[in-house]
């Protein structure tokens, strides 16, 4: 059985199937418990995933190893992002006033709560680091992470929980605020919530949609240039 | 195969991005850069893009998917940060709290005040 199992890891393929059934498999279950909107599948699917590597005592080098080829999409996924942004532009350009405005200090907030608070309970420099970039969508969180020297594993599950929050926060305050404007609940999504947020705006509709993508990205550019450069000038 | 066209199309963007992030050095992921040029090339065109959103639509439906090799490494993490659980978890979700209610509240307010009303259509 070990070697059965060395021998099919020696190819991307298992790896790529195992994400594939978790995905499909998180997806089927959320459906028939009728799970609620904030419940992301893909936090389903990771729990099986990692369940099923432990189970099988598969070591998450060699599952990594991998997975990476189906990472390797996310490039054009995320260029692929660049066709709902076009269509949503007519709604996009009239509001380019109010955005430049809002996006810096939204992106800069979203980074600065969490390394805030981390910090007030006196987690250790490493640990700020990789929580920084937790709204930043993860190719660029990958980049940001090495470089202000975090531990890439930690962030991505950061990624995870934030995403998940920021569904569950703007549902919530949606309503409380009775806030309905697709562009401010879209923006929100993808400003805080990164891909995960983003997929969930573009459940509510097109136009969330496309605002989600657009706050996703320059969250994304805005963290890439400035949250380097104020890790160099604060400095743990 | 409009399918396959149109991914290549993002192939190209990408790779574009790649090479520009690559020569200006600025630390950037290329698949941004690629999706800024997409959406400046689509601008200039205007129209005839059935290709690519052929292969743009069903992966960024799976766009959840992709992060999660990623994700699933949290889990083999957790004894190396044990100690630090606590922090963590109420630095991601606080903050997260506090982030998505200032961008809401930012947001209404910078919209709301000299742009045409919200639309509820």
């Amino acid at each position: 059985m070990p070697e059965l199992l060395d021998h099919l890891l020696a190819t991307p393929i298992l790896a790529i199937a195992l994400t594939l059934a978790a995905n499909v498999a998180g997806i089927r279950l959320l459906r028939a418990v009728g799970a609620p909107a904030w419940c992301p599948p893909i936090l389903v699917a990771a729990l099986l995933l990692a369940g099923v590597l432990a189970a099988l005592s598969i070591d998450y080098a060699d599952y990594r190893r991998g997975a990476a080829w189906l990472m390797l999409l996310l490039g054009p996924a995320t260029v692929a992002l660049g066709l709902p942004l076009h269509q949503q532009m007519p709604q996009v350009r009239p509001l380019w006033r109010p955005l430049l405005a809002c996006l810096p200090v939204a992106a800069l907030l979203a980074a600065g709560y969490a390394v805030g608070i981390a910090w007030l309970l006196g987690a250790p420099p490493e640990i700020l680091a990789s929580l920084a970039p937790k709204s930043v969508t993860a190719p660029i969180a990958i980049g940001i992470t090495e470089q202000i020297g975090g531990s890439v594993s930690l962030m991505m599950g950061g990624l995870l929980v934030t995403g998940v929050a920021a569904i569950g926060f703007v549902a919530l305050f949606a309503r409380q605020l009775g806030i309905r404007d697709e562009r401010i609940l879209g923006l929100a999504l993808g400003l805080n919530g990164h891909a995960l947020g983003t997929v969930r705006a573009f459940e509510i509709g097109p136009t969330a949609g496309a605002f989600a993508s657009l706050g996703m990205s320059l969250t994304g550019i805005f963290s890439a240039l400035f949250l380097p450069l104020a890790w160099r000038l604060v400095g743990p | 195969m409009p399918a396959l066209r149109g991914f290549l199309w993002l192939l190209g963007f990408w790779l574009l991005g790649e090479s520009l992030v690559t020569l200006s050095g600025l630390p950037v992921s290329a698949g941004v850069v690629g999706m800024l040029l997409l959406t400046a090339w689509l601008m200039l065109h205007g129209g005839g893009f059935d290709d690519i959103a052929a292969a743009a639509r069903p992966l960024i439906a799976m766009l959840a998917m992709l992060i999660m090799p990623g994700v699933v490494g949290v889990f083999f993490l957790l004894d190396a940060v044990a100690s630090q659980w606590a922090a963590i978890l109420a630095a991601l979700i606080g903050g997260t709290l506090l982030s998505v209610l200032t961008t809401l509240w930012l947001m209404r307010r910078l919209m709301d005040a000299p742009q045409e009303g919200p639309h509820d259509a």
